[in-house]
């Protein structure tokens, strides 16, 4: 017996089936595959010259490296002329990023995702619903586009810009890539000029990491390649086993096991020293990514569990170890950076007016990190190899401090952690994102300040008369999202109410008239989704468009670790009426132009011109547009937006295949020849005069408000755990696809929280069981794990599940400096609920953290 | 009606609704040889015997787990067998105290729930095989194989 329908074969793609070169469309790392596709019935043969692997498959494939051909990298979809299709979507034999094929849980089921009526995927959206009356009724594009732009053009004549707000990916991958991006940038930015949009994970425009560049270092300026160099990798805040699985398990690892030294051998300097790398984890919890080198050897790790919050004060603290035992890297703080900010890093940050026994006790306080570990991590991080060799080292920080308390001053001193010992700019250093997803951002100018407006709490307060959501599901992603979806319901309910006593009009043009005139009176909100199913947040829209996704429209996007461009090929057609996102805005954006125009208004008209694309590469080159001249030297190269692709085509992405490039891409100005960026800042810093712009970290006072609350007045005791929360390895963000594949939701069948053994006991919960957590902001049923991966007073959760999130519990608090929220740290409770349900009945009781 | 005639009127009968044959032509269509991999009272909890199925070069475990599995056969309901080829890159499996381990890039599985890939870079749950007792000498008999073992096209 099986919990999930199993195969024992599988077809064979023919020699004549179509290869395609592809991305994985899920994480940061950006595996290349490569897929097959072939006509029903049509299946090639066992030896290598009858099939397209060109593989010998009456063979047992070798381990590691042979054809990873699994059942869920096979499927069947139908094409727009009804032929039924095979698509094999196998790890690509030639990347640079996923070597031997290696593939993560995500990447391999690709082929689970596409549409096909033979699979639960037969749920996508094919056709634009228009809530009439009080239901989700199908309707034509036409109409569906004739009210959008009516509403929009309504809404912004009446009442302006900043009544219209909308929430959208700024994805590269499945996402979106440049395609989609500068789509959204254009009809919003250029044409809507709105400014209350936001990004699709939280509730502003921001870039989740100002602190580092306004330093004058774009986040993603590292190569993977110094994963494999480094003498020292720091991970902070990043749980890169379950969240850029092949970049740990292909780049981290081999060095941490010895493997890349010749590799080392030939980048390093001669006699400089060899060494497999050290490993730093600063999580609070003990997850994979620090068991796994710990059970191969303990010895070069070591495991930072600071006190939730409170990380911008223990890397400052780590900084100034490292300045106190004289490893500050001298040339590069004169030669490198500003003389005058660095007097308020030293006063500020680091304190030199305080004298280093009383500010590491103090750190030691507020972080709960021994001053021993403190200093042993300087040592780790900037202890130089020899009197002639500087240490290496790469650190890598993800969403443990980016959505962290106080976000701005947490991200620029860990990046300056990492210039004052010199680790940046050379190979096996850096200081820079993990990633979640990939990036393939392209935009006009936000044309918004800063700090940008919390779009969710203008919504909530009553604000705003359309709301886009765009490839995003606030209702399970925005922080206090229970209070958001209610309320969001409350005033997309309205304005049903208002219209549908009994019948509405029953033209387009009664239809919008009687939607604005409810709109202009009372708290009514009219919401659109644009995705690829009818997500939670759509079953409140009016107006829902079905999205073609990944495979069914050519995209390019970027990877985090290397910035590595490449073309992700269209393979399928998209579902019934589905169509990409530039489609869809260049639609609505050619239709305000033409009513602007026929109103007599070309001034208005001319701010939706250029809509007019043809074809996916149409947008790409047009999004070119928004780069700087980039026929510079390597020099001029370091201040180019990381992104720059400029005099790139689908041509040149196609001939160069995995091996992709690296952006940004200039044109050398001796060759006249497009040269890629292998690594940045060797040379300066992407400010004006080139130098790193210090900055002081506020001192700390505390928690917020938002949090505080819970620390007294009896509330410590009503609420006695911390809660943090983060991601697994087996789901993908919301699990929008995986929600469909029966061997995700049978391994996380419900979202849960991992408690400590000594809190269970307490409160009599065994892994299994299930339990309400729950606040002042919000509730959530959880299935529980009885682990020791939170200390004794913490408990994590998933963040989010397709059967409930934990962002209702977040607080309301945001860093003033970016509005970014601190999703990971609040107070809860927890209580035990009475019986079982049989859909959690398929969860492992059993440790994913524990090695050996 | 033997199990490849039923295959064949389920491929029918779906194609009919618009399913496309090849949709079901590689589930559970195979018929397997039987082998005899040991005696019950030879199994201590814990202690895993190797053998190979369901070809000679497919390395599969047995273990009693001392606790109930799915599937599992003998008194107590916790003998399971599995392919022990990693369903991620294929490398072997080992029994690690309550569950079992991939060396290369550390997948966990859990061989009381159907071989669950509980964590790791694996998504495919390990085949399980299909065991029963023969009453007559006590013998488990491996009988069938759930799921593609690893770096085959088809299962032998």
């Amino acid at each position: 017996m099986s919990l999930y329908e199993r195969r024992d074969s599988l077809p064979i793609p023919p020699k004549d089936a179509r290869v395609q070169s592809t991305v994985c469309q899920y994480c940061t790392v950006g595996c290349g595959y490569t897929v097959y596709t072939w006509p029903e019935g049509k299946n090639g043969g066992l030896a290598p010259g009858e099939n397209a692997f060109k593989v010998d498959l009456a063979k047992p494939q070798p381990a590691l490296g042979g054809l990873p051909y699994t059942e869920s990298m096979w499927s069947t979809v139908q094409r727009a002329d009804g032929q039924w299709m095979n698509v094999a979507i196998v790890p690509a034999a030639d990347s640079p990023i996923n070597l031997l094929r290696d593939h993560s849980s995500r990447g391999g089921t690709n082929a689970q995702t596409t549409c096909s009526d033979a699979r639960p995927t037969r749920d996508r959206l094919r056709y634009p619903l228009l809530r009439i009356g009080d239901a989700l009724e199908p309707v034509t594009w036409d109409e569906a586009l004739s009210v959008l732009a009516a509403l929009l053009k309504g809404t912004w004549d009446k009442h302006g810009a900043d009544q219209i707000c909308a929430k959208a990916t700024d994805h590269g991958g499945g996402g979106g890539g440049f395609e989609n991006n500068y789509a959204i940038g254009k009809l919003f930015f250029t044409g809507l000029q709105m400014k209350n949009v936001a990004i699709h994970n939280r509730p502003a425009y921001n870039s989740e990491v100002w602190g580092s560049r306004d330093r004058g270092v774009h986040e993603l300026h590292y190569t993977a390649e110094d994963a494999r160099l480094c003498d020292t990798l720091v991970l902070w805040g990043a749980n890169s086993y379950e969240t850029a699985s092949v970049f740990y398990t292909e780049h981290m690892l081999p060095n941490f096991k010895g493997s890349t030294e010749p590799e080392k051998k030939a980048a390093f300097a001669p006699g400089e020293p060899l060494e497999p790398a050290r490993m730093i984890v600063v999580d609070p919890r003990k997850t994979s990514s620090v068991a796994i080198p710990a059970m191969i050897d303990p010895d070069r790790v070591l495991h930072l569990r600071p006190n939730l919050g409170t990380d911008c004060v223990l890397a400052n603290a780590v900084a100034r170890a490292l300045w106190e035992r004289g490893y500050a890297d001298k040339a590069m703080v004169e030669q490198r950076t500003d003389a005058a900010s660095f007097e308020e890093y030293k006063s500020k940050s680091l304190g030199l007016g305080v004298p280093l026994d009383r500010f590491l006790a103090d750190a030691a306080k507020i972080t709960g990190v021994s001053r021993e570990q403190i200093e042993k991590a300087a040592d780790w991080i900037a202890k130089p190899k020899s009197d002639r060799h500087r240490r290496r080292t790469l650190v890598l920080y993800e969403k443990g401090m980016i959505w962290n308390y106080r976000n701005y001053d947490t991200i620029a001193s860990l990046v300056q952690m990492a210039v004052l010992g010199g680790n940046i700019g050379r190979a096996g250093t850096g200081c820079g994102r993990q990633g979640g997803h990939q990036e393939g951002y392209v935009r006009p100018p936000y044309p918004g300040s800063r700090p940008p407006v919390n779009v969710d709490k203008y919504l909530i307060e009553g604000h705003g008369k359309l709301y886009w959501v765009i490839g995003t599901n606030p209702y399970l992603t925005t922080p206090r999202a229970q209070q958001f979806r209610k309320r969001i319901h409350e005033r997309t309910l309205a304005l049903t109410h208002a219209l549908a006593k009994s019948g509405e009009p029953g033209t387009t043009e009664g239809r919008t008239k009687a939607i604005l005139a409810a709109l202009a009176k009372g708290d009514g909100l009219f919401m659109v989704v644009s995705d690829l199913y009818l997500t939670d947040t759509a079953r409140d829209a009016h107006l829902v468009l079905p999205a073609a996704g990944w495979g069914e429209m050519n995209l390019t996007s970027i990877n985090c670790n290397s910035r590595l461009l490449r073309l992700y090929e269209r393979f399928m057609d998209p579902p019934g009426e589905a169509k990409a996102d530039w489609d869809i805005l260049a639609s609505v954006g050619r239709r305000l132009e033409e009513a602007y125009a026929k109103e007599g208004k070309p001034a208005d008209a001319k701010r939706f011109a250029g809509f007019d694309w043809k074809s996916d590469e149409d947008v790409f080159l047009a999004g070119a547009g928004e780069f700087p001249d980039n026929a510079v030297d390597e020099a001029g190269a370091e201040s180019l937006p990381c992104e720059t692709y400029k005099g790139v085509t689908y041509a040149l992405l196609r001939s160069l295949g995995q091996q992709g490039i690296q952006t940004p891409v200039r044109k050398d100005p001796a060759t006249g020849k497009l040269v890629g960026t292998r690594r940045r800042y060797g040379l300066r810093f992407a400010t004006a005069d080139g130098k790193l712009k210090w900055h002081g970290a506020d001192p700390w006072t505390g928690y917020p408000a938002e949090v505080d609350k819970y620390l007294k007045g009896g509330k410590e005791k009503e609420f006695p755990f911390w809660l943090t929360t983060g991601r697994n390895q087996t789901l993908w963000q919301t699990g929008y696809h995986d929600r469909h594949i029966a061997e995700k939701m049978l391994t996380v069948p419900m979202p849960y929280v991992e408690i400590h053994p000594d809190d269970a006991k307490a409160l009599d919960v065994k892994s299994g069981d299930l339990v309400e957590v729950f606040n002042e902001e919000g509730n959530g049923t959880f299935q529980a794990r009885v682990v020791d991966s939170p200390r004794p007073g913490m408990i994590f959760a998933l963040q989010y599940h397709p059967r409930g999130t934990s962002n209702s519990l977040t607080s309301a608090y945001t860093d003033p400096k970016t509005t970014i929220p601190w999703y990971k740290g609040t107070r809860v409770a927890v209580r035990k609920l009475r019986g079982t349900l049989k859909v959690a009945a398929t969860a492992t009781a059993l440790a994913g953290n524990e090695y050996p | 009606m033997n199990r490849r005639e039923f295959v064949k009127v389920a491929v029918v009968t779906t194609a009919a609704a618009g399913v496309p044959a090849s949709a079901l032509a590689g589930i559970a269509g195979r018929t397997y040889a039987p082998a005899r991999i040991a005696k019950v009272s030879q199994l201590a909890v814990g202690v895993p015997v190797s053998f190979n199925y369901p070809d000679a070069q497919s390395p599969a475990l047995l273990v009693k787990l001392g606790r109930s599995a799915l599937g599992g056969v003998g008194p107590a309901g916790d003998i399971v067998a599995f392919s022990a080829l990693c369903t991620h890159m294929g490398c072997p499996v080992q029994l690690q105290r309550d569950h079992f381990l991939c060396p290369c890039h550390y997948s966990k599985f859990d061989p009381a729930l159907n071989g669950q890939a509980f964590q790791g870079l694996a998504t495919q749950y390990l085949p399980q095989i299909r065991l029963r007792i023969d009453e007559a000498t006590q013998e488990i008999v491996a009988e069938g194989v759930d799921g593609l073992v690893w770096g085959r096209i088809e299962n032998a």
